[in-house]
Parts: structure tokens; sequence; C-alpha cells
């Protein structure tokens, strides 16, 4: 679907958007407060791992949120959208009260809508563009939340619209790995008309959004419903399946794949390499969360429940700890603690996260790093040795560089450590294929533009790619891909 | 033909020229060349943790474009660091598996904590020796003498609790009481003093009017800072010394023996000459000593040092009449 400017122009003078501009003075709209997100009270939903802790807006909120946007003639909110998403179309349907086409209108551009309005940095993204931030220094309009407003309604509406999809042109083409980048990919390349199937190397499809996010954050019921939505499309999804492995790539293009998309993701969990780290109850937050999310090992009732600790130690200060640290106060923990060693300032997760963890009762200890582990007699980990950082000048981030406050060592006791400090790619794939030209830390290099490898049939995106990205950045290199491999399969079949 | 066999880093060593840290001991092909020219030990390149921060620097402003995740951001503070580390212990080993000859390893932290991990990481990789190239710049006018010479004997204790194997320490010469701070490393139980430290140095283009880099490699008239408090250290503290800087011919190599220093690390003359500089020095030392009827290096190793000699002779450090009754044009 075109985002260009002339098309965006002609939307927004559509007689309906003319009208309801006309509704609300402008002066009247700025002065509205942003709208609050309902929440579940935080020490009934510490009780459970499956309720989600965000609940969404009222139609009366959604509506009046939605009634602070100006419906700008220069919508700068998408530029910081990676999957230019039509933003005031959308939030103007909803304040016209016209939700399923508002729904409609996310899913011209964004395969996952429900998804994204609960798990995208906004902050950082489309409201960090917004007319109301930029200019004026107020509070954005909540685009998120009503991205996930819309999607709900649709969902618990009944009447789930599924995008149109061109006729079927018989050219096969594959996904590998079913995350956002994925589907994202698969939702653009079935509408124009490609025979996709997507391979996944669990016996879940959604990728990290299944394995990586707990359910009182994103619950798997949604994302399962925008999965279906694909499925509805034509999109094939098959799961056990690892390409490299299971098939090489000779063996799916001898059953007619003629190109491919990589997202096969960074699953592959990274320690710090200090004395004491392969004690029992150590793991890697990876380990953890896809044990919960996915094996349920949060229920005494299987075969391999996750190891419930009372004072639980998380190292790191990315979403995936705060899923974590989260996920073990869910558990039974009494104290949990993020440990990470630089301030609350530079801290990467979602500000959200930071503020329902708060609320959960997470305690931080900021400006510390772990350096050695201690065990009890049987080797389960009972105590870690912590030492004091301060903050140096800034670094190539621009975040300040922490620096080690010497003779500043202290001990926690601990009975479970969390280590989220990063993932690293996947190397299945790169290790499959010796022509692919990957980087030194193992990422497949792709032209930025285009998302094609060193091998003209395989396009990648997503973590494998940048290492380490956003849900929607990934979706962004999936919409690239579908864009770019369409142009690629469209003159190699003139 | 006289023995020339030595002890440092608590090793027997077939020979007192000690292939000292450089670029060049940072490849597995060039530290073997160096094994087999007869070099005593080899002590590998150093790791330098600002080394590993440079390169993350380097990484995040490549970063910058791809709007990575702060969070993956993150993981280049552990990654970069493991990954230095990783090929660091695969030349230990990789070298270890080829030769006899002791392989030491040098490293260079900033903070305590990475020291230690570092030493007990290589340790297991298998070296020999342990070099500590320590240094702080005194450049910071608000930090006591006390805490700078504490982070050193603090730091040297924690690695010593750590690892096993030998550990020794490079030093420059920059400190209040150098005497004392050396005997004060010397009473931790390091295995042998390295002096002195070799730095990076800036000089000034004057045409350009800009500060650059100075000649990288000593010459051969560097020595006599290090052979000076050679004499005077190998008098008063009971550890083995080595020394370093200028060590250009097997002539300094002696004086240095002569001086008390047990060993002595080259670097910059291989450059030039190669390997075999090495094999040359060794055959020179021989036949000096066959020359003068020593059998072994103990024989005459610190026979001139402060303690022998004159203590006048390594303290002077005023020219006082020689430049007055020279003449000049």
């Amino acid at each position: 679907m075109s985002t260009n400017k002339e098309y965006l122009q002609n939307e927004r003078e559509k007689e309906w958007r003319v009208e309801l501009r006309k509704k609300i003075a402008n002066k009247e709209r700025t002065a509205k407060e942003r709208v609050r997100m309902n929440e579940m009270d935080p020490f009934e939903r510490i009780k459970y791992q499956n309720r989600e802790v965000n609940l969404g807006l009222t139609a009366e909120q959604a509506q009046a949120e939605a009634a602070r946007c100006l419906d700008c003639p220069n919508p700068t909110c998408m530029e910081g959208c990676p999957v230019s998403i039509n933003i005031p179309k959308f939030v103007k349907y909803i304040e016209a009260g016209q939700f399923l086409d508002a729904a409609k209108a996310l899913k011209e551009t964004s395969a996952l809508p429900a998804v994204c309005g609960r798990v995208c940095p906004q902050e950082k993204q489309c409201e960090s563009t917004c007319f109301y931030t930029q200019k004026m220094k107020k509070d954005p309009v909540a685009i998120g939340y009503l991205e996930r407003f819309a999607a709900d309604y649709e969902r618990e509406s009944g009447f789930m619209s599924i995008p149109e999809v061109a006729p079927s042109n018989g050219i096969k083409i594959a996904a590998i790995g079913s995350g956002p980048a994925s589907l994202s990919f698969a939702g653009d390349m079935i509408k124009l008309g490609y025979d996709v199937t997507v391979f996944e190397a669990l016996h879940e499809i959604g990728g990290v959004l299944k394995y990586g996010i707990p359910e009182f954050r994103l619950p798997n019921k949604i994302v399962d419903v925008e999965l279906n939505n694909l499925k509805k499309m034509g999109v094939k999804f098959v799961n056990n399946f690892i390409v490299g492995k299971t098939v090489s790539f000779d063996d799916l293009k001898a059953e007619g794949f003629e190109a491919f998309f990589v997202a096969s993701g960074a699953g592959l969990p990274r320690f710090m390499g200090i004395p004491g780290e392969n004690y029992n109850g150590i793991l890697s937050s990876n380990e953890y969360l896809t044990r919960v999310n996915l094996m349920n090992a949060a229920s005494d009732e299987f075969d391999t429940p996750v190891i419930r600790g009372k004072n639980v130690a998380v190292i790191g200060g990315g979403n995936t700890a705060m899923d974590s640290v989260r996920t073990a106060k869910r558990l039974g923990a009494e104290r949990a603690m993020i440990i990470y060693r630089r301030s609350r300032a530079e801290m990467p997760a979602r500000v959200e996260e930071v503020h329902h963890a708060e609320e959960e009762g997470i305690e931080f200890i900021n400006l510390a790093n772990p350096i050695e582990y201690f065990a009890d007699e049987k080797g389960k980990v009972n105590r870690m040795r912590v030492q004091r950082m301060g903050l140096g000048e800034p670094d190539a981030s621009g975040r300040r560089r922490p620096i080690v406050l010497e003779g500043s060592d202290f001990d926690i006791p601990v009975d479970l450590v969390i280590v989220a400090v990063g993932v690293s790619p996947n190397p299945l794939i790169p290790s499959a294929l010796s022509d692919l030209k990957v980087s030194k830390w193992g990422t497949i290099e792709v032209g930025e533009e285009t998302m094609q490898s060193s091998i003209p049939q395989l396009f990648a995106g997503g973590d494998i790619v940048r290492g380490g990205a956003t849900v929607i950045l990934a979706m962004g290199d999936g919409r690239k891909a579908a864009e770019n491999m369409h142009e690629y399969l469209q003159s190699k079949h003139q | 033909m006289a023995n020339i066999s030595t002890r440092f880093f608590g090793l027997d060593l077939q020979s007192p020229i000690i292939a000292g840290s450089s670029s060049m001991t940072g490849h597995a092909e060039q530290v073997l060349k160096l094994a087999e020219a007869g070099a005593g030990a080899v002590v590998l390149k150093s790791i330098f943790e600002e080394e590993i921060f440079a390169e993350l620097q380097e990484e995040l402003s490549m970063r910058s474009g791809l709007n990575s995740d702060p969070e993956y951001l993150d993981y280049f503070d552990y990654v970069i660091k493991e990954d230095t580390l990783r090929k660091y212990l695969k030349l230990i080993s990789e070298v270890k598996a080829k030769t006899t000859v002791p392989i030491v390893a040098s490293i260079n932290c900033v903070s305590s904590s990475e020291w230690t991990l570092f030493a007990r990481k290589i340790e297991e990789a298998g070296a020999d020796a342990l070099e500590l190239n320590m240094f702080i710049t005194p450049s910071d006018p608000a930090k006591s003498n006390d805490s700078s010479e504490n982070f050193y004997l603090e730091t040297i204790q924690k690695v010593l609790h750590v690892v096993k194997i030998p550990v020794t320490v490079k030093i420059s010469h920059y400190f209040s009481n150098l005497a004392g701070m050396v005997q004060k490393l010397a009473a931790t139980g390091v295995a042998g003093i390295v002096v002195f430290n070799r730095f990076y140095n800036p000089d000034v283009d004057i045409e350009s009017e800009s500060v650059v880099v100075a000649d990288v490699l000593s010459t051969s008239h560097d020595y006599l800072l290090p052979l000076k408090w050679t004499g005077i250290l190998s008098g008063i503290v009971d550890v083995d010394l080595a020394g370093t800087s200028g060590i250009h011919t097997s002539e300094t190599a002696i004086k240095f023996l002569l001086a008390g220093a047990s060993a002595v690390q080259i670097a910059s003359v291989i450059y030039p000459s190669g390997a075999s500089v090495i094999t040359k020095m060794n055959r020179e030392i021989s036949d000096w000593m066959d020359k003068k009827g020593y059998k072994t290096i103990d024989e005459f190793k610190g026979k001139l040092s402060q303690k022998t000699s004159s203590a006048q002779a390594w303290e002077r450090t005023q020219f006082m009449k020689y430049f007055g009754e020279k003449a000049f044009k």
C-alpha cells in the first residue's frame, strides 16, 4: 500500500476527514490531557503470569484521545514508524467511531497491529515525532494505545477483516523463522500473490513474540489471532523444521522455492564469562523465558519446571531483563532484583516496562556489576559478588560509560540468577551457506536499502541482520525485503 | 661453551634474552620463530583493556545507522571483550602446543576485577607465566600517591590470589619513591619485576604545529635509565629483575646482567634484524663468558650492582665537573 505524499494528501482531503477536522477547534484539541492506560492493580497482577498488565482503553477513552490528534498536513508521526502505518487515517477513524475501519487502515501496512500496539517502543518512534512532542513540548497522542484499541476492538467484534490478496502468481518463496520480521514479510508477499511458506524451528509459530515476551505483556492468544489472519490470507506455516538441518537450501530449491527471506533471529544466549557462572541456578534469560512462556515451566504439573528462586537477580537493563525479573516475581520471588551496570537513565528497557516493574516491587540495583558467583556444597548458587560502578564520559552510543569504583565490592545472597546481557545471532543459516557473507559478529550482511544478501535470491532482516532490533524495526526489515524480493523476482520472470 | 641459562618468571630459561611483548608476539607464527631462534621465553602481545574499549567505540559508531536496539549495544560491552580474550587464549594454546619455550601472557587492565578475570582465563589456557603490564598515568593532580600505589599492590595481590602460575610485573619509573615501591612490589610475592615499561609517546610536529606520534621503537641509547635502576635495585630488593628498553646488542644485555638483572627483554631490535638477532646475542654472550672464564650467568650476575660496587656510581645524578671541564666550539 502506497504511503507517498500525494496518496496521504488525497486521503486527508476526503470529505469525512475534512468534516471531522472542522468539528473541534485545534485549540480545544490541544487542551485535552493525554489518556492514561487502564492497568491491572500491581498487587493483584503479580499473582498471574498470563494476565495482561495493560487493560486497554474504553471506546470513549480512545475517541477522546483520538480527538487530540490534529490530523497534520505533514504527519511527522509517520516518519517515526518503520512500517509506515497511515497513523492519522486510523486515528481519525477512531475519533469518528469507525473502529473497524481503523483496524483496516492499520492492516494496510502492518501485519501485527495488536502486537505492535503492545510492545513497540512508541516513545522512541511514532510518538517521539508527533507534533505535540516536537513542536508543543506536550505529551504526544497515545498512538500505541490507539493502535492496540483498534486491533483489539476488531478482534473482539468478530468482524476481522482479511486484507485483499492478489491472484496467485505461482512463485514459491520461503521465510525462515516466524518472528515479527518474517510475519511482516509474509503478509506483504502473500498480498502480492506469492506462494509463501514460513519455516519455524520450534514447535510454536511466532518466534520472539511467543518465546521471548511473557503473556503479561503480550498474551499468546493475541499473537495467534494475527497468525490466523496470515493463514487465512494463504500463508503456510511449517513448524519443527530447521532449514539448514532438517533440509538444505538446495533441497528447498529443488522443491521449487525461488527466493528466501532469512529472519532466524538472535537466539544464542550470552553469558559474562565471570567466575562461578556455571553453578546451578544461573541461567540465561533465553532459557528462563522460553521455558516459562513456551514450555509451561511455571506449572508444577509439567515435567520440567523452572527453578523458583526466593532471591532472584536478573543481570541486565533491557526489556528481556524486565520480562525476566517480572516473571520471577510472578513465580514467587520475595526479592526480585535488576542488577545493571549503568544508571536508570541509560537503561535500554521501555519506560513503561520499567514503570510497571517498579510498581510490582522490583528492586533496582543500578551502577552495579557482578564479578563472581559462589555456591553451596551442592554447587547451587547462593551468593554473588558485585562491584559498584561510576559513570564516565559518554561513549559512542551517547550513553555514559560505566567505570569500576575500586574497593566497592559487596555480596548479595541469591538462589537464582538470570543473565540477560544479550544474545548472539543464530549461527545455523550462516553455517549452512558458505557463500553467505556474514559480519564478524555473525550477522548476515545485506544491502541497507534492499535487504539482499551476498546470495542474490536470499534476503534477510531482523535480529539476524541487526543483531538486536525492536519488533517494529524487524517488521520494517520484512516489508523492505518483501518490496525488493518482489522486484528481484519480477525482473527474473520477465 | 658457557651455560647461558638463567631464571626469571620463576622459570628456568635457556637464555637471558626474552622476546618482550610487542606487535610481533601477537601472531603464533612469529612467536614460534622467536622461540626457535633461542629466546629464553616469549612474552605475548599485551591485551589492553583500553584497546577493547576503543574497539567497542568503533563498533558503536558503526551501529548508529542501523538503529540498533540499545539492549543490543549493551551486548557489545561483553562480546568484544569476550572475543578479544577468546582470540588471545587461542594464541596461547596454539603456541604452547608447538614449543617448549615458556610462553608468558601479558595483560594491561584498568580495573582490578578485569585483571583477575583475565588472569584466571590465561592460566586456564596454559600460559607458563603472566606479566602484568601495569601503569597508571600520574596526570591526575587530585589523586594521592597512596591511592595509585595501593592500586598496584592490591591488584597484584588479587591476581596472585586467583592464579598459581608465576606472576611478574612490568613497571614504569613514575614513582615518587621508586626503590621503596619496588620493595613493596617484591614483598607481594611476584616472581620478577621488569624495568621499565616503554610507552607510546606524543611528539610535536613544528611544521603542522600538531601533536603527532613519536617514534615507537627504542634506540640503542635508551637502555641507560633501566640499567641505572637495575644497578640500584638489584642490590636492595630480593626479587628477580629483568631490564628492557634500548637493549639492542649482546654487550648491552651483558651490562644488565652485570648490574644484577637475571634477564633482559628485547623487542625494537627484532623489527629490523629479525629473530636471528636472538641467536646472535646468545652466541655473543656465550663467547664473552668464555673469554672472561664464566661458566654460568650466576658467576657474574650483579657483580657491578650497587650492593657490590660504588653506590655513588649508580646514584649520581648531576654532571658537576663533567661538563664544566669540557670545551666547546
